[in-house]
């Protein structure tokens, strides 16, 4: 071989490496997801883990309340709408592509148990019943079970949550076209907003268009709970002589624990109530869009306690210390 | 060979004087007669770097998003509540001047009662809107009280409406063109007649907006507060009519110093009127070449008329020399003009390259600097070196006779400077200003790019319109401090998840940069707008992946929003900055080109910028980057010039090193004063190294021939200062006297450059008659 050849083939070799080599990596939204604005964007919910505080929120952003808080790295970029913890180790949140991630280390680390950006339906509850039982919830009657600690999801669809008309539609349907049903099926449930689990270990789920639910049975069947109201409901919340359940535009409804009494709480308002918590003296806090803060004594008068200007809350929950943690559209903040 | 060129050139000037003269009384009478039909011009796109990269991505798209050019007007109620009929029946006729205004893009005036401003509330059947001033409004208590909740339901808070509801906003589009009156139609001719459009007089604007605006409806209980460039360039040209009182004031300093220097009226006359006759010239060729005077370019003519001046007194001082030692007058100017014309010449030459690298920074207003700067210059070789020996030639001059104790003073002066000449006090003088230069130099390396204040660096901050700013910015959760990244992609881009992904990813991570407080784009108002048609509730606040959702969000976002243009295929994020300082501007400027280049794709692209920090960006960096090119062709220039007439290396840099070194310090001195480098600033340097290079040239230009004939620095610099020296230093302490006035002045970049100029004129003399011999001394250790 003659120098020259020699030459060309270093050449076409060295060639070779440099237009095989990538131009530029592509942007990997996961590497960069520690940012120092998570702490103030979106921020949906607040659990306690043990003597620690967990938040979730926009662009799968998790963040850990152990002396400040501090944004820890989670394995997905969907918005976290829910973050649910059975003890101070093991926990799990959901959110949007129905993603469900889990934590055995109290919300310091993350895996992915469950995603599909095909569902193009968001969980919103998630709730365990021990180690291995539990439900995620979602959107248009989302429904998922597991009997072994997450590590498979199977779906259900609640048919008994239905409206009466639809159901005889879906029979019809079913008949004729299969692909349409399983395609019309998947939207006329309504959103399961939320499902909490009553001191009695009854399940208690509310959602759109007026859905109150209860089940005996761990959410294999409910029964709904008939009341005067149509719009959504977003949350409840069980206190030692009552539950509240409450929603759009202001609307709180307050009914004994069999959901038989239901009372109308009047609220100065007409900003749709996200999120209620207990205060240690016993009154309760609402909070909801239009940062609005609500207090409701013992006599359910509504006083609102603040109003932040812009911004919808969404979570509450109190510390180790006893200071309460607010969140939403603006990220973690405290009431000064 | 250059010597018989003069002396023939002398011979055919001198015999035929009368015709010259005459020639230039006709031309300054036609100069003079287009100098008055100079008119006050200001554009905006004169201050902008057209041909820098990101003010392309600007002009493209500037017709779909507007441009840069807005001006807002806030309507205060000093009460403190705008909610009354008052108010509002103000705030409507000021919403329909405004909107009348020829310059106003119409389509773009917002306020509460433009239509576009609209309202959206969630209701359990889906969303309840309309205009926030609805059709039916009735000016009571009952409509405001209407109106107040719209207002809320609307998030216009801080926007539209300050946010102590004390005030209210207008903001409006200029156009760069506005369509002609029918007079001015009827007036044009030939191929103008078919053109319905003439350019936007800025000057003129402004003044309509004072006059109809403020004049009209500020009262007792209304304030208007009004900002925006062409308003800041309405009150620069206001401010800049204060130039002609410094001139005025300068011009009588210079008389008198003259007068003291020259003791003879005639000879105080001459010269100013020489210069003078050159500021005619420069302002009659600006309307002959089609330009108009721009307010940050008005101190030209007094640049002109000082330079014009420092060259009539060596001119007298020449003549005067002469006579002295018995001459009559005609022959003394003939010989003062001999010896002058070379080394005035090379030293207007080299001013007059200084200015015209300034051409070398694509940015408009600078170049018409340049241009107007160069061209006064050039004619001062015609007024002073031509026309002032020749004029003087005609009269005949009787200096007194020079007090020989007096006579013995100054030489007892000159023979003191000239030890800077000597070995010993050279080392000494060159310690120095090295010590000196190596401060300023790591101080100059310090100096900031761009505007270093808030609101409008070319005024005080306790200006109406500055204050005005002020109001703005801390009533209103706006800012003008904003920029936009364009992003193109394809068109109905907006309606793929993936696209309006990207463009939130970016949004993110530009808006995690340190120096960005908020941002806003197609991608983030669809997520917000996405939540609302999911009953308001925050959990929905994502881009959905359904196709049908995502379209029906995206289409509730109105292309006047400025988030979008007709087909989607352009969508700006806007990154509102907590400054316009320079570092931040860097920072934020360099994350994007980050973040882009690694979401850049074939079918979308992240480009910098619109808005009005995006064009400050695109300026500091071209200023930045002209700053070394200017400095390198300005000093290549007069490296040449003094070359070609000293021909000699070493005569070259002794006149050149106290120049660098005393641009050097002006630039320490600029960060010392906070005065930061910027389109106004920039051109002193070169003007500086401009005007310093005078004192050298006629100091060296003496200097050399006796050098040259063998004889000691020492002796030849003695010889020089009793030719030159008192011109030298009468011209640089009149000069100074003169440029200090504007320290004084209502624009602050007048104040600054005054500043600047007068340490630039004191200095460099100082730099001549010290640093230059010390040099010398050490070049030419040996006589030959």
């Amino acid at each position: 071989m003659s120098f020259r050849t020699l030459r060309n083939v270093v050449a076409i070799s060295l060639g070779c490496l440099i237009s095989t080599a990538p131009v530029h990596a592509q942007f990997d939204p996961l590497t960069v997801q520690i940012q120092p604005l998570a702490e103030s964007s979106l921020v949906l919910d607040i659990a306690k883990a043990g003597e620690n505080l967990v938040a979730v929120g926009e662009r799968g952003h998790v963040l850990v309340k152990q002396q400040d808080w501090q944004q820890v790295s989670s394995p997905v970029i969907s918005q976290l709408t829910k973050v649910f913890f059975l003890n101070e180790k093991q926990g799990w949140a959901v959110g949007h592509d129905a993603t469900i991630i889990h934590t055995e280390d109290g919300g310091l680390t993350w895996q992915v148990q469950f995603q599909s950006t095909e569902v193009e339906k968001p969980l919103l509850d998630i709730l365990f019943f021990n180690e291995n039982e539990g439900i995620a919830v979602g959107a248009y009657g989302l429904f998922y079970r597991t009997a072994d600690g997450g590590k498979h999801w199977v779906q259900e669809f609640h048919e008994e949550l239905l409206f009466p008309e639809d159901v005889s539609y879906l029979a019809d349907l079913k008949a004729e076209d299969e692909a349409l049903y399983l395609s019309e099926r998947s939207a006329l449930l309504p959103h399961f907003n939320r499902v909490i689990q009553l001191a009695d270990n009854r399940l208690l789920m509310v959602g759109e268009l007026g859905l109150v639910a209860t089940s005996d049975d761990n959410g294999v069947t409910f029964v709904t709970q008939p009341f005067d109201y149509e719009g959504s409901m977003f949350n409840a919340i069980e206190t030692d002589g009552a539950v509240f359940v409450m929603g759009l535009r202001g609307h709180v409804f307050k009914t004994d624990k069999q959901f038989s009494q239901w009372q109308e709480i009047a609220l100065p308002v007409k900003s749709s109530i996200n999120n209620a918590y207990i205060t240690d003296s016993g009154s309760l806090y609402l909070v909801g869009n239009a940062g609005v803060v609500i207090e409701l004594d013992s006599t359910d008068k509504a006083n609102i306690i603040a109003r932040r200007q812009g911004e919808n809350i969404v979570a509450i929950e109190s510390d180790n210390q006893g200071q309460v943690w607010f969140a939403g559209s603006k990220g973690l903040f405290q009431l000064k | 060979m250059l010597e018989k060129l003069v002396n023939g050139f002398e011979t055919h000037l001198f015999r035929n004087r009368m015709w010259v003269i005459l020639s230039f009384m006709l031309i300054t009478l036609f100069l003079g007669y287009q100098a008055s039909q100079l008119k006050m011009d200001a554009a905006f796109s004169k201050n902008i770097p057209l041909n820098h990269e990101y003010m392309k991505t600007y002009t493209k798209h500037q017709k779909d998003f507007g441009g840069a050019n807005r001006i807002m007007v806030s309507v205060e109620d000093t009460s403190g509540n705008i909610f009354n009929p008052e108010y509002f029946e103000t705030l409507k006729q000021v919403h329909d001047e405004l909107f009348f205004i020829p310059g106003v893009e119409r389509s773009q005036v917002k306020s509460l009662y433009s239509p576009s401003t609209r309202f959206t509330e969630v209701v359990e059947d889906g969303f309840a809107g309309g205009p926030v001033i609805p059709a039916d409004f009735r000016n009571d208590e009952y409509g405001l009280n209407v109106v107040r909740d719209n207002v809320e339901k609307a998030g216009i808070v801080g926007r539209l409406v300050s946010n102590d509801y004390s005030s209210a906003m207008l903001t409006a589009q200029l156009m760069d063109f506005v369509a002609k009156t029918d007079e001015e139609m009827a007036e044009s001719e030939g191929a103008e007649k078919d053109i319905t459009t003439k350019p936007l007089n800025t000057i003129q604007f402004a003044k309509q907006l004072e006059n109809q605006l403020r004049g009209k409806y500020e009262t007792e209980t209304i304030k208007i507060h009004i900002i925006g460039f062409a308003k800041m360039a309405g009150d620069v040209a206001e401010g800049a009519k204060g130039v002609l009182l410094f001139f005025l004031i300068a011009i009588l300093i210079t008389a008198v110093m003259v007068y003291l220097f020259s003791k003879s009226l005639i000879l105080t006359v001459l010269p100013l009127v020489c210069s003078l006759v050159a500021v005619f010239w420069q302002l009659g060729l600006l309307t002959v070449v089609g330009f108009g005077l721009d307010p940050m370019s008005i101190l030209v003519p007094f640049l002109v008329f000082a330079i014009g001046v420092s060259h009539g007194v060596q001119m007298i001082n020449a003549v005067r020399r002469r006579v002295l030692d018995g001459q009559n007058t005609k022959a003394a100017s003939a010989s003062a003009f001999r010896s002058l014309l070379v080394p005035g010449g090379v030293a207007l030459l080299s001013d007059t390259v200084g200015f015209l690298t300034l051409l070398a920074i694509d940015i408009g207003i600078i170049r018409e600097l340049a241009i107007s700067a160069s061209l006064g210059v050039a004619v001062i070789i015609l007024t002073n070196l031509i026309l002032l020996p020749l004029v003087i030639s005609y009269t005949t001059i009787k200096p007194e006779k020079e007090d020989p104790v007096k006579k013995a003073k100054i030489e007892g002066l000159w023979r003191s400077l000239s030890k800077f000449a000597t070995p010993k006090y050279a080392v000494i003088v060159l310690v120095c200003t090295a010590v000196l230069y190596g401060f300023g130099f790591q101080q100059a390396s310090n100096i900031k790019i761009g505007d270093l204040q808030g609101g409008a660096p070319a005024l005080h901050l306790d200006s109406r319109y500055n204050q005005d700013t002020f109001h703005i910015t801390d009533n209103y959760s706006i800012t003008t401090d904003y920029m936009t990244v364009i992003v193109e992609a394809t068109p109905e881009a907006c309606t793929y998840h993936s696209i309006l992904n990207e463009i939130d990813q970016f949004e993110w991570m530009v808006g995690n940069t340190p120096g960005v407080e908020s941002t806003a784009s197609l991608a983030s108002v669809s997520k917000r707008v996405n939540a609302g048609f999911n009953e308001g509730n925050p959990k929905w606040q994502v881009l959905p992946r359904t196709t049908a959702s995502l379209v029906q969000a995206v289409g509730r976002v109105p292309t006047t929003s400025g988030l979008l243009n007709g087909n989607c295929s352009v969508m700006p994020v806007f990154l509102f900055l907590k400054d316009h300082k320079a570092e931040t501007i860097e920072v934020v400027t360099a994350k994007v080109k980050q973040v882009a280049e690694q979401l850049n794709t074939d079918t979308l692209q992240f480009k910098l910028a619109s808005g009005p920090v995006g064009v400050m960006a695109a300026t500091n960096e071209a200023v930045s980057e002209a700053q070394l090119p200017m400095m390198i062709y300005v000093y290549g220039a007069v490296f040449v010039l003094c070359l070609i007439s000293f021909r000699s290396i070493k005569a070259t840099i002794a006149v050149i090193v106290p120049l660098y070194v005393v641009s050097t310090l002006a630039q320490a001195l600029m960060t010392w004063l906070d005065i930061g480098l910027a389109v106004s600033t920039l051109p002193v340097i070169a003007l500086g190294v401009g005007i310093g290079v005078d004192y050298g040239i006629y100091i060296l230009s003496t200097m050399s021939g006796k050098l040259t004939q063998g004889m000691a620095v020492q002796q030849a610099y003695f010889e020089a200062l009793v030719e030159r020296g008192s011109a030298v230093i009468f011209t640089g302490l009149t000069l100074a006297i003169g440029v200090s006035t504007w320290f004084f002045s209502a624009l602050k970049f007048q104040m600054d450059m005054g500043i600047l100029l007068t340490f630039m004129f004191l200095v460099n003399m100082l730099g001549a008659i010290i640093i230059l011999p010390a040099l010398s001394a050490v070049f030419w250790r040996k006589p030959k």
